[in-house]
């Protein structure tokens, strides 16, 4: 076990820098995902930790040791790649026992552990196979039992699931997060699906431009986005964002954009009267009363809710969700209300900063309240 | 075909057959005549000039079995397809790595290196007997120069310099043919397969056994099953440069053929040794076709 610290770590290829002077320190095992959109620089940040890549400056530390010139093979760490990089020509068994193979582990102590690991992983059966003889969630577990046979300090898992299909990965995330609980290791996840990054995470690196965002747990990210490129990047459907002024009157602050005009209560010292920024969660918008008018355009059927999106007078498309039994038709005017408790206010800009007090949301931290 | 197909199945058979007639009637003409034109001249004696001959059964056969200079000249093919092969698959596979690697001019020298291969044999081989000449020959200069040897050495004229040297150009020839082959697979081997071995704990050499070799397998086996059916029936090169001398000592097979045709003007042996060649050749073509048809069933 070990915990895992980027200082100042920058990458650049050519004139491209893909990672911007990145600091996270990553605790001993914890389970932490990197998540944004492609290009962001996560993928490149696990790259590094790896030892496929090397930083252009900055320092990147597993356990006690500063691991920038260590080759991959004597990091301790392991990976899960995204096309599993299966060993096509060994068998399943020779494929998980083959790190063990190059350290210089004796036959029978290699089919000692390979026999354990594919217990765990429920692979004993497919031991004598080709991995091309297996199913994207088979060859999954090979790629898993692989980096597990040795009991690494650190496990790196670049998109692991992206190729299964809904119903496999659905299956496969709570499968990881299990054994995450039993081997206790230091995990990080790569990854740019939210709903993955939300369910299995401890803690949430979101990433965009190759900068750091925030890192925090899944809820505070959810609940306290540090930004608005974080507010519109995680939650499905996403948060509305409706640009519009912030006046102060005494000791609170007042927003206004067309359509729209609400008290925001309090906010912290970096908020200035001018251009800002309004985030409101579909589940805090109430449909049926209040002083914003709006007419309904789309309403999607999900089954358990239905996801509505109204337009505002000023033009605004404002997203909100009821549970199912509610339903408007199209065409219909609606009033409507926000949570001004639950409502975030942002600086101009697409990553203008967070201007809510900190005291404002509750964020409850889900994992730990389930354990 | 069951009774059952409609009239439209009928009618694509149709014209499927229609479509692959030409093809089958070139196949017939140049291949079919020839080949069986060959095995029924093989039971005459008879004399190139003229083409008129007797009927003499497996006479032919049992002849070229009893003479030595069929073995001899078998050995020698043999001996030149196992030589030059190797090379070529050997230096062909080291070339094919070497331009893999992200060096300077790559392009450049991936297209010159498929030179030898584009080149003519003929012009090849009056290149390389000027090489190789022992009098004004930039190859015994140079080994003169290095104090390597201390008088000129006849490279064509004496063996085994003789089929060292076929060997030798050969080789120089005909691995660039392995070198695309083998360089177009190591272009499609994932880099992620690498970057797992790497961090699994394998070396450069690791690497190279446990990810790059069994990726090239199935190419390596289609390469040297084709270039070994190629090499064992070359004639230009081997013919152009040592005429199949000193004496026999080079002769392969297919010179052996091209002799009993028109030196000695006996197309019957001839023919005989053809088909005889043929059906050594026979076992690689079964053993290539069970190949490629195993790799398309999996």
């Amino acid at each position: 076990m070990a915990e895992v610290v980027f200082s100042q770590v920058k990458k650049a290829f050519g004139t491209f820098t893909a990672v911007h002077g990145l600091d996270l320190h990553i605790k001993e095992g914890e389970f932490v995902s990197l998540l944004g959109p492609s290009g962001c620089g996560k993928t490149t940040t696990l790259r590094m930790l790896a030892g496929l890549e090397f930083p252009t400056s900055g320092d990147i530390q597993i356990g006690d040791r500063v691991v920038n010139d260590i080759p991959p093979g004597q990091r301790d760490i392991a990976m899960v790649f995204q096309s599993y990089a299966l060993y096509p020509h060994m068998s399943v068994a020779d494929n998980i026992a083959y790190p063990l193979k190059k350290r210089g582990v004796g036959r029978a102590d290699r089919d000692i552990a390979v026999a354990k690991t594919a217990e765990l992983l429920q692979l004993t059966e497919l031991l004598k196979r080709k991995p091309r003889q297996l199913s994207g969630g088979q060859q999954q577990r090979v790629a898993l039992g692989r980096a597990l046979v040795r009991d690494p300090k650190v496990f790196l898992l670049d998109e692991p699931l992206s190729n299964l299909d809904a119903k496999l990965r659905g299956y496969m995330r709570v499968e990881l997060v299990e054994l995450h609980r039993r081997l206790g290791r230091t995990m990080v996840y790569v990854t740019h699906d939210q709903l993955e990054a939300m369910t299995m995470s401890d803690r949430i690196a979101v990433m965009e431009g190759g900068v750091l965002q925030q890192f925090a747990p899944p809820a505070e990210v959810y609940a306290a986005p540090a930004n608005r490129f974080v507010a519109s990047f995680i939650g499905t459907p996403g948060m509305t964002l409706m640009d519009g002024e912030l006046s102060k009157q005494g000791g609170t602050w007042r927003f206004d954009a067309p359509g729209i005009s609400m008290d925001v209560g309090a906010l912290n010292d970096r908020a200035e009267p001018g251009g800002a920024c309004l985030g409101v969660r579909p589940e805090h918008v109430s449909i049926g009363q209040g002083s914003i008018n709006g007419t309904i355009q789309v309403v999607e059927k999900t089954g358990h809710e239905n996801i509505v999106i109204i337009g505002l007078e000023g033009g605004q498309r404002l997203t909100g969700r009821v549970p199912a039994p509610q339903s408007w038709s199209i065409g219909e005017n609606v009033q409507l209300s926000l949570d001004a408790e639950q409502a975030h206010i942002f600086g101009p800009g697409p990553h203008g900063p967070r201007l809510n007090l900190p005291s404002n949301i509750a964020t409850p931290d889900l994992k730990s309240a389930a354990n | 075909m069951s009774s059952s197909n409609t009239l439209l199945e009928r009618r694509y058979a149709a014209l499927g057959l229609m479509l692959i007639a030409p093809t089958v009637l070139v196949f017939c003409a140049v291949i079919i005549y020839p080949l069986v034109s060959a095995i029924y001249l093989s039971f005459f004696n008879i004399f190139t000039p003229t083409l008129e001959g007797e009927w003499v059964g497996l006479s032919n056969y049992t002849e070229l079995l009893q003479t030595g200079q069929f073995w001899s000249a078998l050995g020698n093919t043999l001996i030149w397809t196992v030589g030059t092969l190797s090379l070529q698959i050997i230096f062909g596979i080291a070339m094919a790595l070497v331009l893999h690697q992200n060096i300077w001019f790559r392009s450049l020298a991936r297209s010159l290196i498929l030179f030898p291969y584009f080149i003519s044999t003929v012009v090849a081989v009056l290149v390389w007997k000027w090489l190789f000449n022992d009098l004004y020959g930039i190859m015994n200069h140079l080994l003169i120069s290095a104090g390597i040897i201390d008088f000129p050495m006849d490279f064509l004229g004496t063996m085994p310099n003789a089929m060292v040297s076929v060997i030798l150009v050969g080789a120089w020839k005909y691995f660039p043919f392995v070198v695309i082959a083998v360089l177009a697979r190591l272009q499609s081997i994932p880099d992620a397969l690498y970057e797992a071995a790497k961090i699994d704990g394998a070396g450069p050499i690791a690497r190279f056994f446990d990810v790059t070799l069994p990726q090239l397998r199935e190419v390596l086996v289609v390469i040297i099953l084709l270039r070994a059916i190629w090499d064992f029936k070359e004639f230009d090169l081997i013919f152009l440069l040592t005429g199949g001398g000193p004496i026999n000592d080079t002769q392969t097979l297919p010179l052996l053929v091209y002799q009993e045709a028109f030196a000695l003007n006996d197309m019957g042996r001839a023919s005989a040794y053809a088909v005889v060649m043929m059906a050594i050749m026979l076992v690689f073509m079964i053993v290539y076709i069970r190949r490629t048809r195993s790799e398309e069933g999996s």
